[in-house]
């Protein structure tokens, strides 16, 4: 049972400024064997209610908390983390920074032996845990070799080994395809049977929707509404956006295209072949036909290679020998380091400098203050222009980013997964964004499995599959579907 | 693409030395190869001590390695023990160096290598737990392997960043380059720490009781073979300054 009573928190020191994530006089009681949501548009607090539970506020991230949080009547603020651990497991949102351990085996036994419980033990439940998930395949391996879906898959099953009452999970679907999703609501649903009281901050909706039995949704740091089942599935889908919610379904809209590569000229890429040594080929497009000036999105499932073939496509991949052919010339490897940009999944690496403008200056050929200047007011960048990247928020962080590809004059822009853990207003502002630049005469390639956000940009659709033996690009002119094959 | 710096599988290919014994040998190496202790009576022990590597790379099936390893050493004594006297000047204090620094630093590398690449994150922390190292020092060292990759396969992504910005050392902008690459590092690398320990924190590191290990180390008879021949250089080492005090 968690108890919150009269919650009001704020990271970091007094009278600062910083309101996201704050909580405002939170009251909320979760009986045990409950499954929760906890949905809101970002910022609105629901990653701290997790922390809340966890111990991680306040005992790792400081700030100033009044009220009373109680699991199993026992206050929290007087519970060493150690002791909380016990009672609460928690998958955390990026899968890259949660493992203690190399090896997968040793991270599922990582929070018994914490515990002190006898080897024999811990061996028995990890062996256990593996069967039960269904994780043989991913013993003994390391975890950097492992997809973002394999990784959260074995910080699943750290939780479970550890066997706590309460499971509490922070947007654990962020980073993954819809195969891992689906994987992820199974084990969801496992916990639930067995009685588990689960707490889950979201913004994917559409994978747990008929899991939960309660939804707390929030805003500005308060409880908006604390809906029943009856209330919360009631709720269409323009209701849920207009809360700044996802869809509650898996939207897979018909998409109705004018004819593909009607207009204009293709691009044409030729013999992306590429792969680790030994194993076979990640990647086999032997010919792939991208329309100019138009945006297509590239989806399919974690682990086939959509990333690697954006790394190939813009000329990062240096063993990869594939070429394009625009406009009757031949670009190689280096010539498409020149031509594209490739806006990455954490566009923290892609900002260098110490002022939003000066990352612009920078990216021209000749310096021209006035022309940045002109493609930040472009991208509502233009009031930020002296701050520090950094502090800047994500989604205004990937602009910057965008403007750099503009003041380098690329005429290729690829996304990968620009809209990964976004609410519905900033997948929104990601989707202007790119038809924007559709507009501005670039040609966009985006690797998303965002179908909503699809929708909102109305995009030719490729899909890369690897299923199918043949190895070919198909056009399937009846339903303007492309399936590029690997 | 592997970015790791200890081993993720149990590599019980050939010899499985007890992570304290690699330790040993890794002091062993460092203390007669690297620090030429005990002088020109102990050349043996220092010819012997270059080659455990070599068999322990061998055995674990990383031949290349091996193969390299030797030849890069053979050639570095093949020019201090040869071509020194044929040379002077400039260009011989060039050689000496070089050569000098590579037969001295090169086995120490290597073990160092095999120590790193064949033992896991566990195993290390069972091993120190034995020798009751306390948790002060395991954790973070731990961590420390886990921290490497992560900042490392960051690196990886801001230098392709930057190519593609076409930001190079050799660009606009020399001097401002490595400040270039440091911020987007630093962002990261506190972010990730951050993360990483929330995340084992959440997990009970740290708890008061002993923490148990579900990884087996123990010696075998390699092992006590490794300890037997440390023992008798060290004692070797011992009588013969015994015998230069006398002198």
């Amino acid at each position: 049972m968690i108890e919150l009573r009269n919650v009001s928190f704020q990271y970091g020191e007094e009278d600062s400024a910083e309101n996201r994530g704050a909580l405002c006089n939170i009251s909320l009681t979760i009986p045990r064997g409950q499954t929760v949501l906890l949905c809101g548009e970002s910022g609105c607090g629901k990653t701290t209610i997790t922390r809340l539970i966890n111990g991680l506020v306040p005992h790792f991230y400081d700030g100033k908390l009044t009220g009373e949080v109680r699991i199993n009547g026992q206050e929290i603020k007087d519970q060493p983390l150690y002791d909380t651990a016990e009672n609460v497991g928690t998958v955390f949102q990026n899968p890259r920074s949660q493992f203690f351990n190399v090896d997968t085996r040793s991270e599922l036994a990582f929070s018994l032996e914490n515990r002190g419980m006898k080897a024999a033990d811990i061996i028995e439940r990890v062996h256990d845990t593996v069967e039960e998930y269904q994780m043989e395949y991913l013993m003994d391996r390391s975890i950097f070799e492992l997809s973002g879906g394999e990784k959260q898959k074995i910080a699943c099953g750290c939780v479970s080994a550890g066997s706590p009452d309460i499971f509490v999970l922070d947007e654990p679907s962020a980073n993954l395809d819809m195969k891992s999703i689906a994987q992820l609501r199974t084990m969801i649903e496992k916990w639930k049977r067995q009685g588990k009281t689960i707490v889950i901050a979201e913004h994917r909706l559409f994978y747990i929707w008929e899991l939960i039995d309660r939804a707390v949704y929030l805003k500005n740091g308060k409880i908006e509404k604390d809906m029943k089942p009856d209330v919360f599935r009631r709720l269409t889908e323009n209701q849920l956006h207009d809360m700044g919610l996802r869809a509650s379904t898996e939207t897979k809209h018909n998409i109705n295209h004018a004819a593909f590569l009607k207009s204009g000229e293709p691009l044409v890429f030729k013999e992306f072949v590429y792969g680790y040594q030994k194993k076979e080929n990640v990647l086999d497009i032997r010919e792939m036909l991208v329309p100019e000036k138009e945006i297509t999105a590239l989806t399919g499932n974690n682990g086939i290679g959509k990333t690697t073939f954006l790394r190939c496509v813009c000329g990062l991949e240096k063993k990869c020998k594939g070429t394009m052919e625009y406009e009757g010339k031949v670009y190689k490897r280096k010539k498409r380091l020149e031509e594209m940009f490739l806006v990455m999944q954490d566009v923290n690496h892609q900002l260098f400098t110490e002022s939003v403008l000066e990352e612009v200056l920078i990216s021209m050929k000749t310096e021209d203050q006035e022309k940045a200047e002109k493609i930040l007011y472009d991208l509502d960048l233009l009031e930020y222009k002296d701050r520090h990247p950094i502090s800047l928020s994500g989604g205004q962080k990937q602009r910057v980013a965008v403007a750099t590809a503009i003041a380098s004059e690329r005429k290729i822009l690829l996304f990968d997964e620009p809209t990964s853990g976004l609410d519905y207003h900033h997948m929104l502002q990601v989707a202007g964004v790119l038809k924007r630049l559709k507009n501005m005469g670039k040609t966009i390639l985006v690797v998303t499995h965002d179908w909503e956000f699809i929708q909102a940009i109305d995009a030719h659709i490729m899909k890369l599959d690897e299923q199918t033996a043949e190895r070919r690009v198909e056009i399937n002119e009846s339903e303007k579907f492309h399936t590029a094959i690997v | 693409m592997k970015t790791e710096i200890v081993s993720s599988t149990k590599d019980r290919k050939g010899i499985g030395l007890d992570p304290r014994t690699k330790i040993l040998l890794l002091l062993m190496i460092a203390v007669f190869v690297l620090g030429g202790a005990g002088g020109s009576a102990l050349v043996w022990a220092r010819v012997l001590l270059a080659c455990v590597p070599v068999g322990l790379l061998f055995a674990s099936g990383r031949v290349r390695t091996c193969v390299i390893f030797v030849s890069v050493f053979v050639a570095g004594c093949f020019l201090q023990y040869f071509l020194l006297n044929k040379l002077n000047g400039f260009l011989n204090f060039i050689v000496l160096a070089s050569a000098g620094m590579l037969t001295q630093f090169l086995p120490g590398l290597v073990m160092g290598y095999y120590a790193v690449s064949t033992t896991t994150v566990s195993e290390f922390v069972a091993a120190m737990e034995r020798m009751h190292v306390p948790d002060q020092v395991t954790i973070p060292l731990s961590v420390m392997f886990r921290f490497f990759p992560t900042v490392g396969e960051e690196a990886g992504n801001i230098r392709d960043a930057m190519s593609m910005r076409g930001i190079f050392f050799s660009g606009k902008h020399p001097g401002k380059t490595l400040e270039y690459c440091l911020i987007p590092l630093m962002t990261c690398s506190v972010k990730i720490g951050e993360e990483l320990s929330a995340a084992a924190l959440t997990r009970g590191l740290g708890a008061p009781v002993k923490r148990t290990n579900i990884c087996k180390i123990g010696f075998g008879v390699w092992d006590i073979s490794f300890f037997v021949i440390c023992a008798a250089i060290l004692a070797y080492w011992i009588v013969t300054m015994e015998g230069n005090v006398q002198i």
